[in-house]
């Protein structure tokens, strides 16, 4: 074991759980912008929080979305004491419909290249739901957050190499993960959130000072 | 006076975070459950006098056992905490006869003013 790797920052079971309500919390706050855009209820999932091996995060996030036929992935990454990357990953069918209820409600769309349409309503999608849902975690944990701007890839399917830039080491890592559906559409899409070894220290102590808050 | 208080969210972060926001020098009992179905489970044994329910749980959600609930006793005060605050989800649990719905994280000032809008409730109705 490398001095390195005995310095890890590990969160405890406790802590685990505190993460898991705090993301619960914000990615509801995030469903709600998304639902008052599409005028749709987004239906929610228990958000799952797990410390994993960052050299492991490629393969789990193409084994969660595999089974997709093609995939579209906004990647944005945030900064703060708390800070990682945000991975939205919709199956392109998905995106399809989604464009559909997004030019419903957006009269702006009309005589956008539909190209350019899609993969700005997608970012614009990613903004929404990345941005609230950090934004919130940041609030609740007080802290300050600052983002890149969003990108988007399509994929033809879900494999590890394409997120191969998220495991540049093996130190343990949080990856969150929660699911959602958009009600009457059976469609769904996928939220991930990874920060590293750089925000455990801090993140830890958030926590901890999250719930003693609580009295 | 309300004093059986039965907590249903998969959290137990969360319900801890409840039971500290709730009154201190009141001597509830509280009886916990981590899915809807224990909660409905637990109803049915317990009879508590409130009823604090999460929405988005594994095995059955909150709106699921809030329907299930009512229809066994439709005096049943349940408050719905949830962080699902999306305005469709609101209007349903309004629909299905939730007292009120508190949003999380819930503040002490927040779970006191649901208590009391309880403590009104049960007192109208009587024991549930």
């Amino acid at each position: 074991m490398t001095s390195k790797q005995q310095k890890a920052v590990i969160l405890s079971a406790t802590e685990i759980d505190i993460l898991q309500e705090v993301m619960n919390i914000s990615f509801g706050k995030a469903s709600a912008d998304l639902a008052d855009i599409i005028n749709i209820k987004v239906l929610l999932s228990v958000p799952k929080v797990e410390m994993l091996n960052a050299g492991h995060l490629p393969a789990r996030i193409a084994e969660e979305t595999s089974g997709e036929q093609g995939i579209y992935i906004i990647e944005q990454n945030y900064w703060g004491k708390f800070q990682g990357t945000a991975l939205l990953i919709f199956p392109t069918s998905f995106s399809q419909n989604l464009l559909e209820l997004f030019e419903e409600n957006e009269e702006a769309s009309i005589g956008m290249d539909p190209g350019l349409l899609e993969r700005e309503t997608l970012l614009e999608i990613g903004n929404i739901l990345i941005g609230a849902c950090i934004g919130k975690i940041s609030e609740l944990l007080k802290d300050i957050i600052s983002y890149s701007p969003p990108k988007i890839m399509l994929s033809r399917a879900s494999n590890p190499e394409i997120f191969r830039n998220l495991s540049e080491n093996n130190e343990p890592a949080i990856f969150m993960k929660t699911l959602f559906k958009l009600q009457e559409h059976n469609l769904s899409g996928y939220l991930f959130l990874i920060s590293g070894q750089e925000s455990m220290a801090w993140l830890k102590k958030a926590l901890n000072d999250f719930l003693a808050k609580f009295g | 006076m309300l004093k059986k208080i039965l907590i249903v969210d998969d959290s137990p972060v969360a319900r801890l975070i409840l039971k500290k926001c709730l009154p201190q020098d009141r001597d509830f009992t509280f009886l916990d459950a981590g899915n809807g179905q224990e909660g409905v489970e637990i109803f049915e044994k317990e009879n508590p006098d409130l009823v604090f329910m999460d929405l988005t749980m594994p095995v059955m959600n909150g709106m699921q056992a809030l329907e299930i609930i009512k229809k066994k006793n439709n005096n049943a005060l349940v408050i719905v905490v949830t962080a699902d605050i999306q305005s469709k989800s609101l209007m349903e649990v309004a629909k299905l006869g939730a007292l009120m719905v508190l949003k999380k994280p819930p503040t002490q000032e927040k779970a006191e003013k649901a208590i009391r809008k309880a403590e009104e409730a049960f007192s109208e109705r009587g024991s549930i």
